[in-house]
């Protein structure tokens, strides 16, 4: 069963909303305190979609959305009463997974609900991918330092000195960006 | 075949980046997995923005799945376990790529000790062993399709002995060979190294006789991954082949550099098994356990100035030959066609002209195997039944002309 967390600080539209997702057999965490928490319950509840009101939290709750996506990665469903492009685009540009406009009817959740999840899916999927990018982008900024650092003091060629820090690595079961960072802060401490 | 040759261009105009940040690459605890996990940990994918995840897997079948799921992009693969999900041999069949080979040699044929000391120590011994005991014995092999089945039924079939009916054949994951020969469990396997080293080493039992006994620089792991990874994803795959080429050519580049890549396997992530187990099969130094030492000049070797890496279509019609001659395939597939279409030649002659490796100018090879025939690929089907041994199981044979 998909455990929402439902988020609202209108009380009216939460009373709908809650009613419509039980009765679509969805089990649903009300939670009505102030969004200021968010990360932390979403910590502490771990639910499968958050389903937050665009309405009256504005900006600062899509602000608190990107948070809570980047630290505890969640599907986030957004709806409203009124529609707005605007609002819609800005939250999607946030992470938000799927938006869901006008009134919302038990059965046309479950779909929503699955596009959501699946939209989340592939984003994580791109997310991983550029983090695993700029890491490495990162790595070969270190081994490329390490490395003009070996060819200083061995005075050797780049080719030699990559040649170097891999027997080193291999040897010592290590991969060439740890032997990367030997280098250097032994290179930091004798200045 | 793709006969372009500006892949270098395409890269300097940064084109031909690769389609994914990462790659997560499965592989078997071996040695002959040493060029990926070399090329994986110390860097080589780096300059092409790829990073590499290495995954170890705890078994063949285990390894096919994830790589036919698509769980893994690429795998260290049995050049029979590719050609037998491509098939449809053991399950629903798929359209795979061999990218690139990875080693050549470096596997065996291992008995236990208890053979030994019934006076099991040659060829001939076994023979007399198999034929006039009724006892069976039982060999382990790694994969239902795969090089080890293949390698040790071409040696026994080599000495007279028919591996399907004169023993019993079992399979069993290389890391778990030693301790199943250790409980009696099994008389002997074949398996790559450290494993049979492994056992030697430990007091377990003895080598019989080397892969490359069977065939002098026999093809054995490959890079492979499903067809449909390849056409999506062909910069990733190329970026892959060319990283993994720079850590074999490294890799052989001197004998430091061989020991090192020793050390570094033999960490518990990896294979797992002392470094003096892993160091001198590696370093071409054998030792058979029955008191013989030799330098091996067959050794297992990773690059070869590219001989080992080219994907010879040669080399992967020689699986289906097998197949068919034990009776896997019941009739002749389209050798050459098959071959073509899962041995990724295109890709590998762009990789491998960008660093500047040579590739041979004919897909196919020549070798004369332990029984003295010939094969050069040209004629497959009639290879297949040209065996005084074997399990064809269609009436149409013609003369066997062992």
């Amino acid at each position: 069963m998909l455990r929402i967390l439902l988020i609202n600080d209108t009380p009216k539209k939460v009373g709908r909303l809650k009613a419509a997702l039980t009765e679509a057999g969805f089990e649903v965490i009300d939670e009505s305190g102030l969004i200021i928490d968010l990360p932390a319950r979403v910590q502490a509840v771990r639910p499968d979609v958050i389903l937050i009101d665009t309405e009256s939290p504005g900006r600062d709750v899509l602000e608190q959305v990107v948070l809570v996506t980047r630290d505890l990665p969640r599907p986030i469903v957004m709806f409203t009463d009124e529609h707005d492009p605007g609002v819609m685009r800005q939250a999607i540009k946030s992470g938000v997974s799927a938006y869901i406009v006008e009134g919302i009817h038990a059965q046309r959740l479950q779909p929503i609900l699955d596009v959501a999840m699946a939209r989340f899916e592939s984003d994580q999927d791109l997310r991983a991918q550029l983090h695993a990018r700029d890491q490495q982008l990162a790595e070969r900024k270190r081994i490329e330092t390490a490395k003009g650092l070996l060819m200083k003091m061995k005075q050797c060629n780049e080719e030699e000195a990559y040649t170097l820090m891999r027997r080193q690595a291999m040897s010592r079961q290590q991969k060439l960006i740890q032997v990367a960072e030997q280098i250097i802060a032994m290179s930091e401490l004798l200045g | 075949m793709n006969d372009s040759l500006t892949p270098s261009l395409a890269w300097v105009n940064g084109s031909d980046a690769p389609e994914l940040a990462s790659v997560d690459l499965g592989f078997m605890a071996l040695t002959d997995s040493a060029s990926l996990i070399v090329a994986a940990t110390q860097g080589f994918a780096q300059p092409y923005g790829l990073h590499i995840n290495l995954h170890r897997q705890s078994s063949w079948a285990n390894l096919r799945d994830k790589l036919v799921s698509g769980e893994l992009h690429a795998a260290h693969s049995l050049y029979g376990l590719v050609y037998a999900v491509q098939l449809g041999l053991a399950g629903p069949a798929k359209h795979m790529a061999v990218l690139m080979g990875l080693n050549q040699n470096g596997q065996s044929i291992n008995l236990s000790r208890a053979l030994q000391y019934a006076g099991v120590t040659t060829p001939d011994a076994l023979d007399r062993r198999t034929h006039q005991s009724d006892s069976k014995l039982t060999f382990a092999q790694t994969f239902p399709t795969g090089n080890h089945a293949l390698w040790l039924y071409y040696w026994l079939a080599s000495q007279g002995i028919h591996p399907l009916r004169d023993v019993d054949s079992v399979v069993v994951p290389p890391p778990q060979m030693v301790e199943h020969l250790q409980a009696g469990r099994i008389d002997g396997f074949c398996v790559g190294e450290p494993w049979g080293a492994s056992a030697v080493q430990q007091n377990l039992g003895f080598t019989l006789a080397t892969s490359q006994a069977i065939w002098p620089d026999h093809p054995e792991k490959v890079l492979a991954c499903s067809a449909e990874f390849a056409e999506q994803y062909p910069n990733t795959a190329r970026a892959l082949v060319m990283a993994v080429l720079e850590a074999s050519r490294f890799i052989e580049e001197s004998a430091d550099n061989r020991r090192s890549t020793a050390q570094l396997l033999s960490a518990a992530e990896y294979v797992n098994a002392p470094v003096g187990a892993i160091e001198s099969r590696l370093l071409g130094e054998y030792d058979d356990g029955l008191g013989n030492r030799w330098h091996d000049h067959h050794a297992i070797r990773f690059h070869g100035d590219g001989q080992v890496n080219m994907p010879w279509l040669s080399d992967g019609m020689w699986f289906m030959t097998q197949f068919r001659r034990w009776g896997l395939l019941r009739e002749d597939p389209d050798y050459l066609g098959v071959a073509r279409s899962v041995q990724q030649l295109g890709l590998y002659r762009e990789a491998a002209e960008a660093l500047g490796i040579a590739v041979p100018p004919s897909p196919m090879r020549s070798s004369q195997l332990i029984d003295g025939k010939i094969w050069d690929g040209s004629d497959p089907a009639r290879y297949a039944r040209s065996f005084k041994l074997h399990a064809l199981s269609d009436a149409t044979l013609v003369h066997a002309d062992r």
